[in-house]
């Protein structure tokens, strides 16, 4: 029950009743996972250690660019724990290196230095390191033990120790404002060697003592040609410094424990005895791999040299130290990679060649694994690791980070163990789309859509539909048979393509996730399944996104159609792709060619003669391209372009402006709103959604009378910012602007206030919240708008015609949480009354009654408010853990929540997603059209059985005893 | 009627006859005033099944405490055969072997001619019956009065019974009409009857009114107004 609609004396004592319940709503312990799933993700891997620490471990660290810190199984690909860092640079993890049962980890910039235990994923320590920023960090082992940890930054080097983090020594390194120190090695010796560099000029090595870090040597080698150390060389054999200059394509070799001062040792690539000729590909850097396989030993003395996007040459630098020699050339190859495992050493070679990854052994051996049977996407990143089979052969399993972010794990046949989306860790936007009908249901749809041809015809075809049906009803109770007869477990219900479809009430529907990456993906909502994945190669990393449902299911045999609009943000272009969201297939519709930059679109409710809605796109010279755009389209735009209006925002020039379409499909500009952007910038703007329903149109008072809502369509909230951030002259500002007109209707500035501002906006009522600076507490503010006692027009609303002002109530609140998102539930009719899903930074999901959002909670109670059923009102907002819709399934960083109606009007589909992606439903007034899941079917069965009975047998008597009577 | 007929069924009735001849209501009303202190409200459903059966009793309500079990009783027999054993045995033990008549009466049969003091009783059973729903009235204000106007089972189920007797009396008029054809001011009496009987409705709208059970106000309409349809279509946002 809707409490503010239709609500009649009757009806308002049940209300409160059902109030009372709406208060009590929580999951049930046997409920959980019944509606409702989590998926958690951690992320792009920047950062990947197998655990070698046990033969037979399961383990696998990752550390991501969302700073997180996890350990899968690699077994399943399944998380065993998972920490979350602050979000932003803070908690940045610059490098990650695993020794024994230690995974040490530097953290936010050189900020912290963090050692976890990998059995149990607990913190060993913390230790906080000097200011200056992170350069490079190695461990340090004396006699074969590694004791220590060598921490490089601009300025200063520490050394710390594994077992408790305290700090040995640190040392300040000298001319650190002229040489840029950039790489830190140890071979295990007493010695740990700082390379720095002044940019083409020379090259700094500087050795510590590792007892006192005291500098026992310092030299400094001319290097012309040398830029970063960091880029171009590494460390191979007995401590040889390998360098590669892409100028003069040449390498430069030194030793670096050389007491002397000797100059580099050059190895022109043109003239070394190397089959085939090394040439570097043009304009590509050189980039030297090697692999120092235990901080107690020297580095290999093999490396690789990659000289093109896809060229590598694995070398080896011989016994001499001045000599190179190629062991093998490997054209194509996008990825290498060293792996060690006792003595061997084993480097793999990635080749897009037949999609296989090569093998390469060291006792060139050469294998092939078979890989990626229908990807072709470019893996960014490779990670192997090998270990010792009971035969001493060398076994491996390889990680496969591709760029869609795709985490994929194989093992040594080649064979595809598990696949992680991890695009999923970042959705940027995304929409819910009914089901198809199955082909029955459409056969019954299609009988009531097509014309009336004759009487008889029309019985036949009802008569062979329900034969239709009949036969559906027998297959299942057959298949329902067979399964009974199966042992339990064995009956899997897997989704999949072929056998979606729509359930009785709507309830299941299909995710369309859009993410950052460009991967789209289409997710059941029931199981939370990846039943389609699509991924948009040339999509830049900043592209804003946006989604459009421009045909829904319901028009069989029309297939559904979803528009992403992609724009890339350095250029301003943007290109459409026009997709199945069902199937994920791209459709064959040619999109518009878009030679323009485009500003915004507008999704129209005009339909074209396949039932395709008309998404309009608002070019820089406010020129308008219709898509699809034929000839029907065309001419009803013609004749509904006087009815046509946009607005656009441009943040960084405080502009709001508001156009008409013109016959030709060009527009004139009707209205400006300009907000000074020295005191103040818009920061978000949100209509209402276009598929929320209002039931009621008005709210009853305690007197019976009707306050009418002031349902404006074209309302649009624009929230601003002052720019000024002093907590005494900070303010947020709220402006309530008709879309069409351009007439502010309300404008409500909240002093000392500052962002971020979260708001919601529907039916007549804005939501927002916002950080008071004087008092130092989140607020939440409710606008609810009213057109007064009467309605000025009831039949049609027309901006252009509303002489009155609605009047405005406002109330605040305290919330005792800050707030990451918020988003109001959406129903199919809205009678139902409405709930605010608030995504907290602990993970949790609230969902709070709009009820406790009111502007008319009165301070004083009166009759009319009892009667209005109105809670006193209270500053202090209450969160109650049962409100809590997810409860102990944390949502980290939730960044959006999407809320879409189902079949049932007591049901709600709430998607949040952030890292983790978490569906489940709710029942803002409780589910009162669905019997309940512990509703007593046999004890109302037997009574009305017995009942039944009861009434037979007593008539029965009756009879007997009136004949009786009779005869007497 | 013969007492000893009286005396059969008496003893012949079954229980569970009489049970659903006149119990539906009465069952109700025993239930109902175990139930009262609990919280029915919630039970929408209850309520409405009350109503639902509360109303065709409407009137019993008010009998049910006056009416006695052994009140409804069958009005006459006729009893045909002569071997009944034990209305012989019953004889018997009065008379001995004498066999009466049917029809036969112990008791002298009463004057029936018609006098003048029957006329003056005839007329004044007849404003009886006139005046009957005019005197409920005040009895109607006093249970008006002390039931509230607080929407819950007790008021909804009187209001029902005050609005549903004076709507049946007034459409069984006709037996009323019969009723007081003996008397010489039966149109009178037919009109004061009926103006008690309308009396009576308007208390119970009255009473309706005030409990808002009325759709008297623009709050109760509000459900069928449908939403404005818009004349503009608008879209846009902030350049993407």
């Amino acid at each position: 029950m809707k409490p503010p609609a239709k609500m009649s004396k009757p009806t308002s004592l049940f209300v409160i009743f059902f109030s009372l319940f709406v208060m009590s709503e929580a999951v049930f312990e046997d409920q959980v996972g019944k509606f409702d799933w989590r998926q958690q993700y951690v992320g792009k891997t920047l950062f990947a250690h197998f655990d070698s620490h046990s033969q037979s471990s399961k383990k696998l660290f990752l550390a991501t660019d969302k700073n997180i810190f996890a350990s899968f199984n690699s077994r399943t690909g399944d998380l065993f724990w998972r920490h979350v860092d602050k979000v932003g640079p803070e908690g940045t993890i610059d490098i990650l290196l695993l020794h024994g049962q230690d995974a040490l980890m530097v953290v936010g910039g050189g900020r912290l230095l963090r050692s976890w235990d990998t059995n149990m994923g607990g913190l060993n320590w913390e230790a906080v390191l000097d200011t200056g920023s992170f350069q490079a960090a190695c461990f340090v082992a004396i006699q074969d033990t590694v004791k220590h940890v060598a921490v490089l930054k601009k300025a200063v080097i520490s050394l710390h120790y594994l077992t408790n983090g305290h700090q040995k020594w640190v040392e300040n390194l000298p001319d650190s404002d002229t040489v840029q120190y950039q790489a830190v090695y140890s071979g295990g010796e007493e010695e740990v060697y700082v390379l720095g560099v002044v940019p083409n000029s020379h090259l700094t090595i500087i050795a510590y003592s590792l007892e006192d870090g005291e500098i026992i040597k310092q030299r400094s080698v001319e290097a012309p040609w040398l830029s970063s150390v960091e880029s171009s060389c590494v460390v191979i054999g007995q401590g040889v410094l390998m360098c590669v200059d892409p100028a003069t394509l040449a390498l430069y070799t030194l030793p670096i424990q050389a007491e002397e001062a000797p100059q580099f040792n050059q190895i022109l690539l043109q003239v070394t005895p190397v089959q085939p000729r090394l040439e570097v590909s043009l304009g590509f850097q050189p980039v030297l791999v090697s692999s120092q396989p235990h901080p107690a030993r020297s580095p290999i003395s093999e490396f690789f040299l990659q000289l093109g996007p896809d060229h590598h040459v694995l070398l080896q630098l011989n016994a001499d130290g001045y000599t190179i020699a190629a062991l093998r050339d490997f054209q194509p190859a996008f990825l290498v990679s060293f792996a060690t495992t006792g003595e061997k050493t084993v480097a793999a070679v990635m080749t897009p060649k037949n999609e296989t990854v090569s093998l390469q052994k060291k006792k060139k051996r050469f294998n092939n694994i078979c890989f990626f049977k229908d990807s072709v996407v470019f893996p960014p990143q490779l990670y192997v690791h090998a270990f010792l089979k009971k035969d001493d052969s060398v076994g491996y399993r390889v990680l496969v980070q591709t760029q869609d972010h795709a985490l994929t794990f194989i093992q040594q046949p080649g064979r595809v163990v598990w696949t992680r989306e991890e695009a999923l860790a970042d959705v940027v936007t995304m929409e819910m789309v009914d089901l198809p009908l199955t082909g029955t249901q459409a056969e019954l749809e299609g009988e009531f859509g097509k014309k009336a041809d004759g009487l008889f015809p029309m019985v036949l075809k009802r008569l062979s539909s329900q034969v239709i049906l009949l036969q559906v009803w027998l297959a299942h109770l057959w298949k329902l048979f067979y399964e009974a007869r199966q042992p339990h477990g064995q009956v899997k219900n897997e989704v999949t393509i072929e056998t979606l479809s729509r359930d009785e009430f709507n309830l299941q529907k299909m995710m369309v996730m859009v993410t950052a990456s460009g991967k789209l993906f289409g997710i059941d909502s029931k199981s939370g399944s990846i039943l389609w994945k699509h991924y948009l190669e040339n999509v830049q990393p900043n592209a804003v996104f946006k989604l459009i449902v421009q045909r829904t299911t319901a028009h069989f045999p029309h297939p559904p159609q979803c528009t992403l609009l992609i724009k890339d943000k350095d250029t301003g272009l943007a290109s459409l792709h026009v997709f199945n969201p069902i199937f994920g297939r791209k459709s064959h519709i040619a999109p518009p060619a878009l030679p323009r930059p485009i500003l915004q679109s507008l999704l129209l409710p005009v339909i074209d003669q396949d039932y395709a809605k008309v998404l309009l796109l608002v070019d820089d010279q406010y020129k308008v391209t219709a898509f699809p755009s034929t000839k029907n389209v065309l001419q009803q735009l013609q004749e509904m372009a006087s009815s046509i209006f946009f607005y656009l925002i441009r943040s960084d020039q405080g502009n709001l402006s508001g156009f008409r379409l013109r016959k030709d499909l060009s527009t004139e500009r009707i209205w400006e709103v300009v907000l000074p952007t020295e005191v103040q910038k818009i920061v978000a703007v949100n209509g209402k959604r276009p598929n929320e329903h209002v039931h009621s149109q008005g709210r009853v008072m305690g007197d019976r009378s009707v306050l009418y809502k002031y349902l404006n369509p074209n309302l649009l909230a624009v929230v601003t910012e002052s720019t000024d951030a002093h907590p005494e002259r900070a303010f947020v500002g709220v402006f309530l602007v008709d879309g069409v007109t351009g007439r502010i209707i309300h404008e409500a500035v909240q002093r000392k206030a500052r962002g971020p501002v979260h708001f919601v906006h529907s039916e007549n009522w804005v939501v927002y919240e916002y950080w008071n600076t004087k008092s130092r507490r989140n607020e939440f503010s409710v606008l609810e708008l009213f057109e007064g006692t009467e309605l000025y027009n009831s039949t049609v609303f027309s901006s252009l015609d509303r002489p009155h002002l609605p009047q405005v109530l406002q109330q605040t609140y305290i919330f005792p949480s800050p707030i990451t998102t918020m988003e109001a539930t959406l129903t199919e009719k809205g009678i139902t009354s409405r709930h605010l899903l608030v995504g907290l930074p602990s993970g949790a999901i609230l969902s709070l009654p709009k009820m406790f959002l009111d502007p008319r909670r009165p301070e004083v109670v009166t009759e009319h408010s009892r009667e209005e059923n109105l809670i006193p009102y209270a500053p202090e907002m209450p969160i109650r853990t049962e409100w809590f819709i997810n409860y102990n399934q944390t949502v980290a960083r939730v960044k959006g929540i999407y809320t879409a109606p189902s079949g049932l009007e007591s049901t709600c589909l709430v998607v949040a997603y952030g890292l983790d992606i978490y569906q489940t439903r709710v029942y803002p007034s409780k589910q009162f059209d669905v019997l309940k899941d512990d509703y007593d079917y046999v004890l109302i069965s037997s009574v009305l059985l017995a009942l039944f009975f009861a009434t037979m047998i007593s008539k029965r008597l009756a009879q007997v005893k009136l004949l009786n009577r009779a005869w007497r | 009627m013969s007492d000893r007929i009286v005396d059969g069924v008496r003893k012949h009735t079954p229980s569970i006859l009489l049970f659903f001849d006149e119990s539906p209501f009465s069952l109700l009303w025993l239930w109902l005033s175990t139930e009262k202190r609990k919280q029915i409200k919630s039970e929408k459903i209850g309520i409405i099944l009350y109503i639902a059966m509360a109303s065709p009793g409407g009137q019993g309500g008010g009998a049910v405490s006056t009416r006695g079990a052994g009140a409804r009783r069958m009005k006459w027999a006729l009893e045909l055969s002569l071997g009944n054993a034990r209305g012989r045995g019953d004889r018997q033990s009065n008379q001995g072997d004498v066999m009466y008549p049917i029809g036969y009466s112990d008791k002298p049969v009463p004057d029936t001619s018609i006098q003048e003091t029957d006329k003056n009783l005839v007329e004044k059973r007849c404003w009886d019956v006139a005046l009957g729903p005019l005197k409920q009235i005040p009895m109607n204000l006093f249970i008006m009065y002390m039931s509230g106007n607080t929407i819950s089972i007790f008021p909804i189920m009187m209001v029902c019974m005050m609005a549903w007797r004076p709507i049946q009396a007034l459409m069984s008029m006709s037996a009323t009409f019969k009723l007081l054809e003996n008397s010489n001011q039966q149109w009178l009496q037919g009109l004061v009857y009926s103006v008690g009987n309308l009396l009576g409705s308007a208390l119970a709208i009255y009473k309706c009114q005030s409990m808002g059970l009325l759709p008297t106000h623009s709050s109760d309409w509000l459900a069928f107004i449908e939403p404005p349809q818009r004349m503009e279509i608008m879209g846009g946002g902030m350049v993407l």
